[in-house]
């Protein structure tokens, strides 16, 4: 690990606290896919807004002050882009690659997804796709994904097209939704550990800020005893606004099924915490990208579209992708769906800058429309290999005798590695994450969902067996000690640190 | 009289009379500050606004403006400190968006002070009227100023034209699209080398765009732009859009209240993009019709009139931090020789201007007597590092639904910054293919397409300009893009933007959509911008359409100075 001039980040960005500086060069997992490690912390309110000119600041540069905290967002997330893709794991061709068990996309499904997306439904091409549309979307779209969500969340009533607005991922809505409910400077309250790339998501244009909400582990036994953060839902959100001291706070995000902890809200938490919000007249922002990613029938999930009365529906948004349920994260659909018209109205506003092309959407709504194929054969099939990885993975862990937590839901497994760090440090996580990684196989680490426990990692499981079985045993091999020390040493090393430290 | 944009939609919140009044004392205080302030700005603005100021004067002016700023900067305190409490008061946000401490840019303000005509719709009454408890300012700002743009057009989405379907709906020809090839089009991208499902496709790409469009992007440019070296495709960013490319440069050239030179008329889209996201300020460099001694040709860019564009904004204390060109212009239609833009270049050099060229009609060039030159053709680029060049599919192709536009910049600073906004302005995988494929097909595009796409744009061209001849309409653009740029001045009777915006709303009423000079900022009133790129029957409809209401106009016209001439 090279050092960073720390000095120079003083006051960087202002949704950095300074604990998050020393990560900046090094190539986390997550990078990958932009979950970067990003802190706010209690000295929040002192940093400057993205206006200040106090920082990063080279006279020489080209970039505005902004332009230069946006180019450190992409130069950090850069550094793990390098390390992975100039080395990536081919069966044939690269067999001692690097193995990526760090970005939660599910590999499981390509044969599926090509096979339906071949058919010749999905080829029509006229001039309306072509040419500028309603920027919310495609009208035949938004009919669609009312339909799909209406019967897929239980809504108790039909949806409206109406209320939802289609963009170009769920990055993009992240992005749209804190420029209109916030003013710069302001917050949304997050549940913490969380899926870091909203950080930039929310920041990037909207200059808006998390505020962390940490929910505490105490995990000392395996997953099925243990639900941390669920006994704390009273408290979570009166500590929350106490950490933002200073900010003003203008929602709250909820990532259900959760991203890492892989945890799912009973509808009885759920209706506490929009209560809460109703109080306190917070927006709320329901993400539910991993809605049908929910492998395990048993925990019985609920869609917050399914709750008979919402106690402030101006104030609840809610997300939804083919990104992960899907397994498309490269095709770019993301959707909103809210009863506020002034909301909808806003976001649509900003499409013009997040639109998704005609072919697209048309595409999107063959394929949500497909019911008979999602029911009988996607979903099934999905199901029953996301539990098959899975297993595989948790039988691993367990026989390791290592911690974890997952609940059936979503790709990933939230792993205890605390007892393989000698100093309950982020640093140690760190060299940890770089051992994985010089034994070519990429994860996250905790610090890039803000864990405030050093020593928490993500598994991605929703790869092949052969990917997966081969990314197991070299993390055995690590954590056994034996792993090989890489014969070049990792490229990120070898770089000049990168060019934003100037 | 027209309904159409008299009024401005407001979002469905309450307004302010309806907030029941409150006995408390805050929100009177807030509404005596505002008009403390509106009479401190408009006394300020008498003080400096005077004409041809000597060296001591200018100094005394800027003396003053420290002092407007200074107390500008106290009313500012009081009003956020009032506002906070009236809104705790009324339980309800009032939003104030000109007191965005911030320094979000106030497009009236500054126009009101600079004492040039307004950029951009005035919002100002309209969002005082507004209270929403959802929305954030900005947010509000976004969403009104969004509809108050694209009120028609959505009324023409809602209410389109068809040959069957509905013969009384719209026809646009306001927005700049190119309707003629869609039969190339749509047969091009049906073909089997468009229709690939790969793993790679599906998954998270390179944010900066998958790089075998990148190297296809660079490759096509090279070629087409008759670039002296081959293109780098590291020097290349893909995003959803050429205005998503350029709110991207926005935010990473500029901070908040910065501003670009822009010469005017010029390109509406470039309001949005620099305003909904960016907040960066559009200075026009305002072009003449009139041909004078010094004004060779109508609409004519002098380096002269970029440097006193500068310098005013800069005396106003203003950053400008770069300079806008639409190269072949749109709406004007002209195109830069290579020794004029070598001109701007070196100007923008000297002044230490970055340049974004938008070349995004580059292949739109119909006129085969003419010949483009793209800044990448330059054998040797005055500042290199400040050069970014926009181009995407959208006009040259006509697939505006595609969604796809790219940078071109040698800088890998701004190449960086600009790929962070990858996540947010990303294109899907499967397109990223199509347009892969596209680009490749250099023999269909030379052979096929580019033909028949310049024919059928000069067959339109020839026939809309035979018709604005026999109405004696003066035009400008004979050579490229998808538009003509035509003076209805003789149309107004006074000749004033509300006039205009009255004959606008005219053609509306006959379900005609035009666009008009106002919104390209154009400084003389009566200017139309008139799309010709569309089939021919409904270009003959929309004709027709045009024809009726200036002649209604006309009529309307000779009775009015008939009865003016009576009265006296």
């Amino acid at each position: 690990m090279f050092t960073l001039p720390q000095k120079d980040f003083s006051a960087p960005t202002t949704c950095l606290g300074p604990a998050c500086m020393q990560d900046l060069g090094s190539s986390h997992g997550d990078d990958l896919e932009g979950e970067c490690s990003r802190k706010l912390d209690q000295k929040l309110p002192e940093l400057p807004g993205v206006g200040d000119s106090a920082m990063l600041s080279p006279d020489t540069s080209y970039l505005s002050s902004r332009g230069r905290m946006i180019k450190w967002f992409w130069d950090s997330a850069e550094e793990g882009y390098r390390t992975y893709h100039m080395d990536e794991y081919d069966e044939n061709k690269n067999p001692s690659g690097i193995i990526n068990l760090g970005v939660s996309e599910n590999k499981l499904c390509f044969d599926l997804l090509s096979w339906r997306l071949s058919q010749s439904d999905m080829q029509r091409v006229e001039p309306s796709l072509l040419q500028y549309a309603d920027w919310r979307g495609h009208l035949f779209l938004r009919e669609e994904v009312a339909k799909f969500l209406s019967f897929y969340c239980k809504s108790p009533a039909p949806l409206r097209p109406e209320n939802v607005v289609v963009l170009n991922g769920g990055a993009s809505l992240f992005s749209a939704l804190a420029t209109v409910l916030c003013e710069a400077g302001e917050a949304f309250l997050i549940p913490t550990p969380y899926y870091g790339a909203i950080t930039q998501h929310v920041c990037l244009y909207g200059n808006v800020r998390l505020a962390c909400v940490y929910l505490d582990s105490e995990v000392r036994v395996l997953a099925s005893q243990v639900e941390p953060g669920r006994a704390c839902g009273q408290e979570f959100p009166e500590s929350g606004l106490r950490v933002v001291h200073g900010v003003k706070v203008k929602g709250l995000i909820l990532i259900n099924p959760q991203n890492p902890l892989g945890d799912i809200y009973s509808p009885e938490e759920l209706q506490e915490y929009l209560v809460f919000a109703k109080r306190h007249k917070l927006h709320v922002i329901v993400d539910e990208v991993y809605m049908l990613s929910v492998f395990e029938e048993s925990v019985g999930y609920r869609s917050v579209l399914s709750l008979e009365r919402l106690p402030d529906p101006q104030r609840t948004h809610v997300m939804w992708a083919t990104s992960k349920d899907f397994g498309m994260s490269g095709l770019r659909f993301g959707t909103l769906y809210t009863e506020n018209q002034d909301v909808a109205t806003a976001v649509a506003s900003l499409c013009r800058y997040h639109g998704l092309s005609g072919l697209v959407q048309y595409q999107m709504a063959q394929l949500l429309r497909d019911r008979d194929w999602i029911n009988q054969v996607y979903l099934p099939e999905n199901h029953a290999r996301l539990k098959a990885a899975h297993t595989y993975v948790s039988e691993e862990l367990r026989a390791l005798g290592i911690p974890f937590l997952s609940r059936g839901a979503g790709f990933f497994i939230w792993v205890d590695l605390r007892k393989y760090l000698p100093k309950a440090t982020f640093e140690e996580e760190m060299l940890l994450w770089r051992r994985f990684l010089d034994n070519k196989v990429l994860l996250s680490f905790g610090k890039a969902f803000e864990c405030k426990e050093p020593g928490w990692f993500r598994f991605v499981f929703s790869d092949q067996a052969h990917r997966l079985c081969l990314g197991m045993q070299r993390v055995r091999q690590v954590l056994a000690g034996k792993s090989q020390v890489a014969e070049d040493p990792p490229p990120s090393q070898s770089q000049e640190p990168s060019d934003q430290c100037r | 009289m027209s309904h159409w944009s008299d009024t401005l939609p407001v979002p469905s919140g309450q307004r302010r009379d309806q907030v029941p009044r409150d006995h408390s004392i805050y929100p009177q205080l807030l509404e005596i500050t505002l008009h403390l302030r509106q009479a401190m700005r408009e006394h300020f603005v008498q003080l400096t606004s005077r004409q041809g100021l000597s060296l001591e004067e200018r100094k005394h002016t800027q003396a003053i403006r420290e002092k407007e700023a200074l107390l500008s900067c106290l009313i500012r305190r009081m009003i956020n400190l009032l506002q906070s409490k009236a809104a705790s008061d009324l339980e309800l946000q009032v939003p104030l968006p000109s007191e965005d401490s911030r320094g979000d840019v106030r497009y009236g303000e500054r126009a009101q002070l600079s004492g040039q005509p307004d950029p951009v719709p005035q919002l100002s009454d309209c969002e005082a009227a507004f209270v929403s408890r959802d929305l954030s300012n900005r947010g509000i700002d976004i969403s009104v100023f969004y509809q108050s743009s694209f009120q028609d057009y959505n009324a023409y989405q809602k209410d389109k034209y068809h040959k069957d379907k509905n013969t009384l709906g719209f026809i646009n020809l306001g927005t700049s699209e190119n309707k003629l090839c869609m039969d190339l089009m749509t047969e091009r991208l049906q073909e089997r080398d468009m229709n690939c499902i790969e793993d790679a496709l599906l998954q998270y790409p390179d944010w900066r765009g998958q790089l075998f469009l990148r190297e296809e992007v660079a490759r096509f440019l090279t070629y087409y732009c008759r670039a002296p070296t081959q293109l780098d495709p590291e020097n290349v960013v893909v995003l959803n859009g050429c205005c998503s490319v350029f709110s991207a440069l926005a935010m990473v050239l500029c901070d908040p209240g910065e501003a670009f030179l822009v010469p005017a008329p010029f390109y509406s889209g470039f309001a949005f993009s620099s305003r909904l996201y960016a907040k960066v300020e559009l200075i026009p460099v305002y072009l003449e019709s009139e041909v004078t001694v010094t004004n060779t040709q109508p609409f004519q860019l002098t380096v002269d009139k970029l440097e006193e564009a500068l310098l005013e904004a800069r005396f106003e204390g203003k950053k400008v931090r770069g300079l806008v060109l639409i190269n072949p212009q749109n709406p004007v239609g002209d195109i830069y020789s290579p020794d004029s833009l070598m001109k701007y270049l070196e100007f923008a050099k000297r002044y230490n201007l970055h340049v974004i060229i938008d070349e995004i009609y580059m292949l739109s060039v119909f006129d085969e007597s003419i010949i483009f030159h793209s800044v990448l053709s330059m054998k040797s680029l005055p500042d290199r590092n400040r050069t970014h060049v926009i181009w995407g599919t959208s006009k040259d192709f006509g697939i505006s639904g595609f969604r796809f536009g790219a940078l071109y910049t040698h800088n890998k600073e701004v190449v960086s910054a600009v790929s962070a906004f990858g996540y947010l302005h990303s294109i899907s995988g499967i397109v990223q293919h199509k347009l892969c494929q596209l680009l490749q097909n250099t023999e269909w595009i030379d052979k096929v397409y580019l033909p028949t796409n310049c024919y059928r744009l000069r067959e339109a061209h020839k026939y809309i300009t035979a018709k604005l001849k026999a109405l004696e309409i003066p035009f400008h653009n004979s050579s490229s893009g998808l538009y003509v740029w035509i003076n209805l001045k003789k149309y107004l009777d006074p000749c004033t933007f509300e006039e205009e915006r009255l004959l606008y709303c005219r053609f509306l009423d006959n379900k005609l959509l035009l666009s008009r000079g106002k919104a390209y900022m154009c400084k003389e009133p009566g200017w139309f911008c008139l799309i010709f790129a569309d089939e021919l029957p409904r270009l003959k409809l929309a004709m027709c359409r045009f024809c009726d209401v200036l002649q209604e106009q006309k009529e309307a016209l000779i009775v009015k100075q008939l009865e003016d001439a009576m009265r006296e």
